[in-house]
């Protein structure tokens, strides 16, 4: 019986962190204030 | 304690085995997406090209033609469709600008691309445009679905403003990167004058004089499976002015050239796909197989505990009888260090 609570435990938790990572998601970052370039760039 | 142990063992097992398929197929799928902000941009050139001269009409030789390439994404613009739509997606605003050997402009097409961030297939929210006409985009274009396969894609192209096959052609090593490598041919097809084209000419006197646009290309692409980056690009591009009704007549030859990326940017690109590889790789391989290992050897573990735990009081009560532990006075005397 413990056994099967311990292992509940451990699914449980995976389950929370998961599913927190997912709905926090990457950051959705900010439009670059960099032109569309109109002339040959010298380097990357 | 051996046992509460163990117990410790067991849920951590669990924990670890379940995230190993939590991790691929659940946040994996949803957690890779291309960024909204992303900005990149690349230089293709055509050395000893042919290009048309607007003021003759003629074409001449040229010593390179170079294409600058800029990709950005617009946030604000992607967060509006995420609302209208309900679907996470990507609004590029691209610029491909064509340069003469001296620097001048030979043309440039302005483009907005939305699609799926985490699928790549076009999204239809309005806005999207080549050159300022509407287009509803139908298959991929400028990258690939992450986890790409060994199949063909149907790819947009911008000048005849429709979708074809991309071909997948076999894998290669570039740079050191397995990539797949995939191959599209368009044949000869009349596609519009851009807007903008040089010495303040118009499409429209183009028009006027009789003239008509062409083009034929076969276009290549190097592309990281695992991200679906293209790492190198390459284009045998013609274009011709054909005269309009006089097919007897012969063309003006307009553009003429093998298109390939530059090689500073094709290590500044594979660098960049290098990097964004290993962060798929983690969510698809390093950690799901990771943890399943972990896990295993944490079930081990705490089997291993808890069989020790069970073992030893059986061996107790074998080694003295099966009788209850009973303190001698003798037994007392030796504890307190006494001798005889």
């Amino acid at each position: 019986m413990r056994a099967l609570a311990a292992a509940a435990i451990g699914l449980a938790a995976a389950l929370a962190l998961v599913l927190t990572l997912t709905a926090v998601g990457p950051p959705e970052g900010v439009t670059s204030p960099e032109p569309l370039l109109s002339s040959v760039p010298a380097h990357p | 304690m051996r046992r509460r142990a163990s117990l410790v063992l067991l849920a951590l097992a669990v924990f670890c085995t379940a995230l190993s398929p939590l991790l691929r197929w659940y946040a994996f799928p949803q957690l890779a997406k291309v960024p909204a902000g992303q900005y990149q941009t690349a230089v293709l050139e055509a050395k000893d090209a042919t290009l048309i001269d607007y003021a003759t009409l003629q074409p001449r030789q040229v010593p390179k033609v170079t294409t600058v390439q800029t990709l950005k994404g617009n946030v604000e613009q992607a967060r509006k469709v995420k609302d209208a739509t309900g679907r996470d997606v990507v609004v590029w605003d691209t610029l491909s600008y064509v340069a003469g050997p001296d620097g001048a402009m030979v043309s440039q097409i302005p483009e907005r691309y939305v699609f799926d961030a985490h699928t790549q297939q076009p999204v239809h929210a309005g806005g999207e445009h080549v050159d300022g006409t509407p287009v509803r985009r139908d298959g991929i274009q400028y990258k690939w679905p992450f986890l790409v396969e060994k199949r063909d894609y149907r790819y947009f192209d911008p000048m005849t403003r429709t979708s074809a096959p991309i071909h997948y052609r076999g894998t290669r090593t570039f740079h050191g990167l397995k990539v797949y490598y995939f191959e599209q041919t368009i044949p000869w097809t009349k596609v519009p004058l851009p807007r903008q084209l040089p010495l303040g000419i118009t499409p429209d006197a183009v028009r006027q004089l009789g003239l008509e646009r062409w083009y034929a290309t076969r276009r290549m692409f190097w592309v990281d499976p695992t991200t679906g980056a293209p790492v190198n690009g390459e284009e045998i591009h013609r274009e011709e002015m054909r005269w309009t009704g006089h097919p007897e007549k012969k063309p003006i030859p307009a553009f003429s050239g093998h298109v390939k990326m530059r090689p500073d940017y094709v290590d500044s690109t594979v660098a960049l796909v290098a990097s964004q590889r290993r962060l798929v790789l983690l969510l698809t391989s390093y950690l799901p197989w990771g943890f399943l290992t972990l896990g295993g050897c944490l079930l081990a573990l705490s089997l291993l505990l808890e069989a020790r735990d069970r073992r030893a009081p059986a061996a107790h009560v074998a080694h003295d009888g099966g009788k209850p532990e009973r303190p001698t006075p003798s037994a007392g005397s030796l504890s307190r260090g006494g001798s005889p």
